[in-house]
């Protein structure tokens, strides 16, 4: 009896180890079956709604690491930097939005040169290669997804771009540029940033100036992008009041999951939705977690926070690779947003909400943009210039007549246009005439 | 004594008859050819006079009835402009300040005149678009940006405004660039910085080739005319300057350039402005043809231009004191023997032709950078002498 219950011990206890191997073995296969298939459908749903990313500084690393010398590289593979064309397909990234971003240091220097060639830089690499495409309107934007391109668009980084100028930025937007934030980490002398960096044209109460509506007049009417990324708290207020069209947060995220005074403030976040507009999740460590590391749980929480303050429909993705030092762990590179998406899946966001953050929410701003644009057609461009106290500096020259160039002559209204023929021929009319009556 | 008197009466009805129907011919031969061919002026400083007087504020400007410049509307029309190249320029005062900024607003105010009057011009950048805005009878309205301060020796600039539709660049005005010497040079009032153009300056060359855009050689010295002509694989223009042979002042082209220039099938386009014309604060009409003549003799009709300058300067010939007077000029070749065809040639069809030359260097470019991409040999062939000057002045093809 003993060695028989003994051996039906035996038996018993190695039965529950089989059983729990299997329970174990079969859990773990459960897991790997569902982690697998959510990875899948992130992928799955980024394939039929690729991303359209907000913010991306490549083009400051190509000035930086090459002096915008594309002939040195090839931008399917680059090093040293997160962002290249393999990876923007690895990661679904079907449209970004290029920032041209030049120094604060340059302000009322030779920002606006420098300004023109990044633009430069960013168009010569989206029609140099074929994998990519520029595009400069909503439609544009469609239909270079249907042609398997990834369309590039081009944001100015900083108001101190246009050099407080309306014509330099009616230029700007001819050549291309459908999005500016109104600041860098510095003042311009009509807008005030979140940064007090640099200790330039600080103003009391008067964050964005008379000249600074009407630079977000001239954008209405032109049919740019008003981006309020890097402005303080009250110049994006201030904005929000006086844009007519939808305003966007192009790189920013929830000052209250994470309270960096790059992030948003719920209050401002409930005026960006009476606006309609869009903030678009910064992804950068310090602006996530306040911290140097962060997670994508983390990230996720700024997604989920700001869903519940103000929905899904008024958010967006503006990554920020490129610049700043230091991404989450799982998001490096461009190559990674399918591991973000996945955490939302994995949170019960739905494949809706989830496209329209992917692509469907910037696209309804950018053609709400447009169509604010259509309506004011037939307003003429603005002709307001900046009161010259707010601006004066030694290299911004009034300009007077130098000796060459002066003022145009007095109008002379006789047309005394030489008749040679004539005068002559008056000459041998007097002589003829005169010889028949001498001959008399 | 009556007969006599019937007689004379008759003699002098006659004759008058005669100079009133030759004077009418001309004219009415000259408005024809200039239906048929479009009258391209090379340089017009409108722009300016919009800056200086109005500070660029349009709204404040009726273009029909304006009086203080020698440009308006019914000007342009009594003139029969049918294309202008409009100067934006701002003075070398700018340069190493805000010279790019100032020349943005300069060109933003071209396209701004183009659209606040639609029905008189449009805006081009194209020897097509010419072509279509004559058809249209609109002016065709162009952009040349004058002196190279205004690129802040920067290509990515320059490209940039070729993006925005400039489709010329002078140069210099009349101060040094960090890569070019201005006339001023020539007079020994300034030393040469560069002996002409420096490493950059020609590169500048070859990047314009690339572009597709007009060389303008009016305000530099005549070693940068020279190496231009040296290396430019396209045709160049001068905008506004006349003959040294007829008025030995240094804003002119000397002989030995004049016929370089019919070699290289460019244009020089006539400078109205009296102190180029006759070396003096005056002149007439008729001193303007002389330059036109001078030019056929030592060179030929073929690279002769107008270049007015009207609006840039202020003393302006008896009898072309304005956009307006322009047909009187076109009559007063005729009147000296000019053929139409020659009338024509001057009036457009050099520049047009000058104009498709450079944009065939530029598709030209573009086929090799395309070839270079594909590795197809066989277009490069022709190209080669091209990669040689790419190579000579360390300029990289694109990889793509």
């Amino acid at each position: 009896m003993n060695m028989l219950s003994r051996k039906t011990v035996k038996s018993v206890s190695s039965s529950f180890w089989m059983q729990s191997l299997v329970a174990l073995v079969v859990f773990c296969l459960c897991h790997l079956v569902c982690g697998y298939s959510e990875r899948d459908r992130a992928h799955d749903l980024m394939s039929r709604y690729p991303l359209i990313d907000g913010h991306n500084d490549l083009a400051l690393q190509l000035r930086i690491l090459h002096n915008n010398r594309l002939s040195q590289i090839d931008l399917h593979n680059v090093s040293k930097v997160a962002t290249d064309i393999s990876r923007l397909q690895a990661g679904h990234v079907q449209a970004q939005v290029f920032a041209v971003y030049v120094m604060c240091g340059a302000q009322q220097k030779d920002a606006v040169r420098l300004t023109l060639e990044q633009i430069d830089v960013v168009r010569r690499m989206c029609t140099e290669y074929q994998d990519f495409e520029l595009v400069t309107s909503a439609q544009e934007l469609k239909n270079s997804e249907m042609r398997h391109k990834i369309a590039c668009l081009i944001s100015v980084e900083g108001g101190h771009s246009i050099d407080s100028s309306l014509p330099t930025l009616r230029m700007l937007y001819q050549l291309g540029v459908r999005s500016m934030a109104l600041t860098h980490t510095c003042n311009t002398p009509w807008a005030e940033s979140s940064s007090k960096l640099y200790n330039v044209f600080q103003r009391q109460n008067n964050s964005l100036t008379e000249f600074g509506k009407a630079v977000v007049d001239e954008m209405n009417r032109l049919g740019m992008i008003v981006d309020v990324s890097h402005t303080s708290w009250d110049t994006a207020l201030a904005v929000l009041k006086h844009s007519k069209a939808s305003v966007i947060f192009s790189h920013s995220s929830s000052y209250s999951i994470c309270n960096h005074s790059r992030n948003v403030p719920d209050w401002l976040l409930h005026e960006l939705k009476k606006n309609r507009g869009l903030i678009m999740v910064n992804l950068h460590s310090k602006f996530i977690s306040c911290r140097d590391e962060a997670n994508i749980s983390r990230v996720a929480d700024h997604f989920d926070y700001i869903k519940k303050m103000i929905g899904a429909e008024s958010i967006g993705i503006g990554g920020d690779f490129e610049g700043a030092v230091g991404f989450p762990k799982g998001l490096e590179d461009v190559s990674k947003y399918p591991a973000l998406i996945q955490e939302l899946l994995q949170r019960n966001w739905t494949e809706n909400e989830l496209a329209d953050v992917l692509r469907r929410n910037f696209l309804r701003v950018f053609e709400e943009v447009e169509r604010v644009r259509d309506q004011l057609s037939s307003k003429r461009p603005s002709e307001i210039q900046i009161p010259l106290e707010e601006v004066q500096n030694p290299c911004r020259l009034v300009l007077t007549p130098p000796d060459v160039k002066g003022l145009p002559s007095d109008q002379n209204s006789s047309s005394s246009a030489e008749h040679r023929s004539p005068c002559l021929l008056i000459l041998v009319t007097v002589l003829l005439l005169s010889i028949l009556f001498v001959t008399e | 004594m009556l007969t006599k008197v019937v007689l004379a009466s008759c003699v002098v009805l006659w004759i008058s008859s005669c100079a009133v129907n030759s004077a009418e011919d001309l004219m009415t031969r000259a408005l024809r050819l200039m239906s048929e061919t479009p009258l391209i002026d090379g340089h017009n400083d409108l722009p300016w006079q919009f800056r200086k007087q109005f500070n660029n504020e349009l709204n404040k400007v009726d273009l029909h009835t304006l009086s203080t410049t020698h440009t308006n509307i019914p000007k342009i029309k009594e003139g029969r402009l049918s294309a202008q190249f409009w100067s934006a320029y701002v003075p070398c005062d700018t340069q190493y300040k805000d010279a790019v900024r100032q020349t943005l607003e300069q060109i933003d105010v071209v396209h701004r005149m183009c659209e606040k009057y639609p029905e008189t011009f449009m805006f081009a950048s194209s020897s097509k678009e010419i072509r279509d805005a004559f058809a249209m009878n609109k002016v065709a309205s162009l952009i040349g940006v004058e002196g190279g301060h205004s690129i802040d020796s920067s290509l990515g600039t320059l490209r940039t405004m070729y993006q925005l539709g400039v489709r010329y660049l002078t140069l210099t005005h009349s101060c040094n660039t960090p890569w070019a010497d201005n006339w001023l040079v020539d007079t020994g009032s300034e030393p040469s910085e560069h002996n002409g153009l420096s490493l950059f300056g020609k590169q500048l060359i070859l990047e314009m080739n690339r572009l597709g855009m007009l060389i303008d050689l009016a305000h530099v010295t005549v070693t940068v005319m020279n190496q231009v002509l040296d290396m430019s694989q396209a045709p160049v223009i001068f905008s506004h300057s006349s003959a040294y042979g007829v008025c030995p002042h240094k804003r002119n082209v000397p002989d030995e350039v004049l016929k370089r220039v019919v070699k290289k099938k460019g244009v020089v386009m006539v400078n109205f402005y009296n102190d180029y014309v006759t070396c003096s604060k005056t002149a007439n009409l008729s001193d303007v043809a002389d330059h036109f003549d001078y030019i056929k003799k030592v060179a030929g009709a073929d690279i002769i231009g107008f270049g007015g300058d009207y609006d840039g300067v202020t003393r302006l010939p008896e009898g072309l004191e304005d956009v307006s007077k322009v047909p009187n000029l076109v009559v007063e070749l005729l009147r000296r023997g000019w053929t139409d065809e020659e009338v024509k040639a001057a009036l457009g069809n050099n520049l047009l032709r000058v104009f498709e030359g450079v944009e065939r260097v530029r598709n030209e470019h573009t086929q090799l950078n395309s070839a270079h991409v594909s590795g197809y040999a066989g277009s490069t062939i022709r190209l080669i002498p091209l990669l040689y000057l790419y190579d000579k002045y360390e300029i990289q093809v694109s990889s793509g």
